[in-house]
């Protein structure tokens, strides 16, 4: 496989500046971030889609995203897959909420019981689903707990004990190129590191099999209609060969 | 329409949820509309005029808006711009804290004392610039 960063589950939050449920979708990512399961989530600001550049549009399409929504408006599950791509999971805290039976929020800021509580119920549906998805063993179901119990629940070490500042993974590692095929132009997530893994592996251009190879590592990160594989292999080709060539002048000028 | 409505500004922030300057700028947008501005400010979220919402979008267009951004991307006023609106002001937290550099934010989720100070002057700033807004549409 190639060098990519390690998966993790992306979470989106709507985090809407004009309700109280906006501030909990983004208490309860940042909860999840930093304390329920560092390590294992990633975060973009969800108007980075549009503000940003090609490597924050492949977000969705290279993590697993979980949308974390206040409202029924569903901008963050809505934004995702309009500039990215459909999030695993949606989820809609004024739906947990009433669910849950719980008392809505009242105030965006400042001190709200009912807002802290609804945060902490998000932040553990949040978390289970981050389980879900990456597949594992839940850390302990709280933060309080992990501390209390000190193990997981496999008997592993306490992941879920350090706490960690949230990060957003603008300007993250997820490599993005395009190539033209057929006159469009084809925006492929991890395509540089696909061709740094077949290089690294010694395949030229020009060996049998490579076209396959190039196909057989994009489609893992990448749909590629069953139409489009032979104009995509050519494309493929032909920038692995500047790829090829490129290397080879580094390597020559070193 | 009243004309308080009609003179109201608009302030929004980034939504900066992975960096603590985005934290900073959310809550002096609160600041003013809520303690300095409250009446004739008002925000809204900007992620849904991320995703093209109209009524959001003619809101922007008709009314003076001030973006406020926590990173060198600006988010919000790229997406104020994006929806056919010009900024009447933009300010960006990092030059608060160019002028203000014993003020150390703590992090994102907590952005502490110095945070809220510097969040404080940010939106004394705004606030400034909204009775200006204010003053030249009468």
């Amino acid at each position: 496989m190639p060098n990519l960063p390690e998966r993790k589950v992306g979470l989106i939050a709507c985090s809407g500046e004009d309700l109280p449920e906006g501030t909990v979708s983004r208490e309860a990512a940042l909860r999840v971030l930093e304390r329920l399961r560092p390590g294992r989530t990633v975060t973009l600001c969800l108007p980075l889609f549009l503000a940003g550049e090609e490597r924050e549009r492949a977000f969705a399409r290279f993590f697993p995203t979980i949308a974390i929504d206040g409202c029924d408006k569903r901008c963050a599950a809505r934004a995702t897959e309009m500039y990215s791509a459909r999030p695993a999971v949606s989820l809609v805290v004024s739906e947990l909420r009433e669910l849950l039976s719980l008392d809505p929020p009242k105030r965006v800021r400042g001190p709200d019981e009912a807002r802290e509580v609804l945060a902490l119920a998000t932040a553990e549906a949040l978390a289970g689903q981050v389980d879900n998805l990456l597949n594992r063993v839940p850390a302990a179901s709280s933060d309080a707990e992990a501390r209390g119990a000190g193990t997981r629940a496999d008997g592993g070490a306490p992941d879920a004990l350090e706490e960690t500042e949230a990060v957003c993974s603008c300007a993250s590692d997820i490599p993005v190129q395009t190539v033209e095929v057929d006159g469009r132009t084809l925006e492929l997530v991890a395509l540089p590191a696909v061709f740094a893994l077949l290089h690294e592996e010694g395949k030229h251009p020009s060996d049998d099999g490579t076209v396959e190879a190039l196909l057989d590592q994009v489609r893992i990160y990448n749909l590629v209609p069953p139409e489009s594989e032979a104009a995509l292999g050519r494309a493929l080709l032909n920038a692995y060969e500047a790829f090829w060539a490129r290397t080879a002048t580094i390597i020559g000028e070193e | 329409m009243s004309d308080a409505h009609d003179r109201e500004v608009i302030i929004i922030p980034c939504s900066g949820i992975g960096k603590a300057f985005g934290s900073v700028g959310r809550e002096a947008a609160y600041v003013v509309t809520e303690e300095l501005r409250p009446g004739c400010t008002s925000t809204v979220c900007l992620s849904l005029l991320t995703l093209g919402d109209e009524e959001i979008r003619r809101r922007v267009r008709e009314h003076p808006t001030i973006t406020i951004d926590g990173c060198p991307t600006a988010c919000a006023r790229v997406n104020v711009e994006q929806a056919g609106a010009n900024p009447a002001a933009t300010f960006r937290v990092f030059d608060v804290f160019r002028r203000h550099k014993e003020l150390k934010v703590r992090r994102v989720s907590d952005i502490g004392e110095a945070g809220e100070a510097m969040a404080r002057i940010l939106a004394e700033e705004i606030a400034d610039k909204v009775d200006e807004l204010r003053r030249d549409k009468e």
